[in-house]
């Protein structure tokens, strides 16, 4: 196994801590994911990684913890995206596309900011395109607890959640309060991809968030198991991001490491392109539920 | 080790900020028609902004571009404000290698048969694959700067041209004492290993016979604002850790979130922290006073095992 697991390894404490954060934000995400690809709100999630973009850069311009700017952008965002009406299915590409404007714009101006008055140095790289092996162990803590906030939150809202995205008619003749549960879950969402973009950086943390659910709803015939094989997907994306980036120091003479991000986002389509073809030989009725909605 | 050279992409100017600091003369206005028609200077870093103003004295108004010690000089973009100032000045001082690779952006995008430009790479013959380019440390660069000013200089007034050699005599005295200083430091403390979160201060150790122990990959990741990996900054915890550096040399102006957890590293290891700076640390030092104090540090750290986190 010394071929596949480079000295060091086990012993590294750096290595331990990206699995460590990486695994908990992996399975988050994935459950968070799955209802975000149900409900067809891929795109919502997208613009607020470009919020929690904004939010990572100003954490350096206030100097507190990345993470609390990632989350705290996001669940701003979140704010702002259901008070100017994504709930209205018409109106919700608009309003996203306002708020990922504006968000872009702010970290724009958050990271010229950061140059000028910090010095804090590689910050557009961690903000941008994710630094798990410079997340700090204290940051562990928090992204356990912030995940089990999520995914208790989940767990209460998850009968209406789960209704209300599969028929929004049929929810509201059963009494679901469609606004509440709409706004509880675009803030789970917001928290989830602020903790991505802890490891695999805003930019990319869609790509955590949606890319194993999309690969789990291809093949699961079951909301439950789908959860499940997302969740593993996602820890397995990341344990192998965080392992080949560590191996690449000694795949190349010059020990030059490649980037977390790279790998685990590879991973991830990787096993989406898996999943499409497996889903040809087995019709998931999971996807005939959703497909019609349609999702970018 | 490794050929990527010199031209480091972290230059790539990102991030626009600008403090420009006028040194030397006060009274502010802008360029040309500076008070009693004094020459126009502008020094990309305030190291070389001080010598100019040490060389050129009353005769001068200078300009210092980077001077905000809490601020990256790698991530650095110009304001309009700066422009001007390059537009207007008659004589430049900018280091090269990638360092202020906006200098030459912004003299081409102005330019003039007049102006002087001292390009410090290029004064001292290195190739642009020099791969550290905080050239102000080495102790043989500034003098031969020092002696281009004063040549520019005599050039643009010759009707003052003993009263700057007069200056660059004074100038080279006065760095007597750190070239004393580093030679005793060398004979007692010759061969000792130290450890570094970037290259900033490299030359400065090497002429003072130190061992840099941080491997250079290491030092360049910092440098150009990526993530060293994990066996790197593992490698370095221990060099610290068992105590096989001496000291750690901190660059106290460029920090990130590896580099503050060495410096954890250090101190609870009790390994003294040497701060280390890209520009010169203000107020209350000259180009000579700050080599000093970086020397005293040194010596301070190696003698008393005591940190120097702050220069003051």
């Amino acid at each position: 196994m010394t071929w596949l697991f480079e000295p060091g390894w086990w012993a590294n404490g750096t290595v331990r801590t990206a699995l460590l954060v990486g695994f908990i934000v992996a399975v988050t995400s994935a459950v968070v994911g799955t209802f975000t690809v149900m409900r067809g709100q891929s795109f919502a999630g997208h613009a607020l990684t470009d919020v929690a973009t904004a939010g990572g850069a100003g954490a350096f311009l206030a100097g507190v913890a990345p993470l609390v700017g990632f989350v705290g952008g996001g669940v701003l965002g979140a704010v702002a995206m259901d008070t100017i009406g994504v709930q209205r299915v018409k109106g919700r590409d608009i309003a996203t596309g306002v708020v990922l404007g504006a968000a872009m714009g702010v970290a724009a101006l958050f990271l010229f900011l950061s140059a000028r008055t910090s010095s804090a140095t590689g910050t557009t790289q961690l903000v941008l395109f994710g630094s798990i092996f410079t997340v700090s162990p204290s940051t562990l803590p928090d992204v356990a607890w912030m995940s089990a906030a999520v995914l208790v939150t989940l767990a209460v809202v998850a009968r209406p959640l789960l209704l209300s995205s599969l028929s929004v008619e049929l929810a509201a003749a059963r009494g679901v309060r469609l606004r509440v549960v709409g706004v509880v879950f675009i803030v789970v969402l917001a928290v989830a991809v602020g903790m991505s973009a802890i490891v695999i950086g805003a930019i990319l943390s869609t790509a955590l968030l949606i890319g194993p659910p999309a690969s789990a709803l291809r093949v699961a015939r079951r909301v439950g198991t789908s959860v499940a094989l997302a969740a593993g997907l996602g820890v397995l994306a990341t344990g192998i991001g965080v392992l080949f980036a560590y191996d690449s120091y000694y795949w190349f003479p010059s020990h030059r490491g490649l980037p977390v991000s790279f790998f685990v986002v590879a991973v991830i389509v990787a096993e989406y392109v898996v999943a499409s073809v497996a889903r040809r030989r087995t019709r998931s009725t999971l996807v005939a539920a959703i497909e019609p909605e349609g999702w970018t | 080790m490794t050929a990527r050279g010199p031209r480091p992409w972290h230059r790539t100017v990102t991030a626009v900020a600008v403090v420009a600091v006028a040194v030397g003369l006060s009274g502010c206005n802008s360029g040309a028609t500076s008070p009693g028609g004094a020459i126009a200077a502008v020094g990309a870093e305030n190291q070389y902004a001080n010598v100019i103003a040490q060389i050129g004295g009353r005769y001068v108004h200078v300009t210092a571009i980077m001077s905000n010690p809490s601020v990256d000089p790698h991530t650095f973009e110009v304001s309009t404000s700066v422009a001007q100032e390059v537009a207007q000045a008659r004589l430049i001082v900018q280091n090269g290698l990638g360092y202020d690779q906006f200098m030459t952006q912004l003299e081409s995008a102005s330019p003039s048969s007049s102006r002087r430009v001292i390009d410090v790479q290029h004064l001292l013959g290195l190739s642009d694959a020099t791969r550290n380019p905080h050239l102000w440390y080495k102790p043989t660069t500034m003098p031969a700067v020092a002696r281009a000013i004063e040549r520019d200089l005599a050039t643009i007034a010759p009707s003052h041209a003993a009263y700057f050699a007069a200056h660059l005599a004074r100038f080279d005295s006065s760095l007597q004492t750190l070239t004393a200083s580093i030679a005793d430091f060398r004979a007692r403390a010759s061969g000792t290993a130290v450890a570094t979160t970037e290259p900033v201060a490299d030359y400065l150790l090497s002429a003072l016979g130190l061992v840099n122990a941080t491997p250079w990959r290491f030092q360049a990741d910092v440098m150009n604002g990526i993530d060293p990996s994990p066996e790197d900054v593992a490698a370095l915890t221990r060099l610290i850790r068992d105590h096989r550096v001496a000291a750690l040399c901190y660059n106290a102006q460029v920090t990130s979130s590896v580099t503050q957890a060495l410096r954890a590293v250090a101190q609870s290891s009790h390994v003294p922290i040497v701060a280390v700076y890209e520009t010169m640390p203000q107020p209350g030092y000259d180009y000579q006073s700050w080599m000093l104090a970086e020397v005293h540090a040194l010596t301070f750290a190696l003698r008393a095992h005591r940190s120097t986190l702050v220069l003051r």
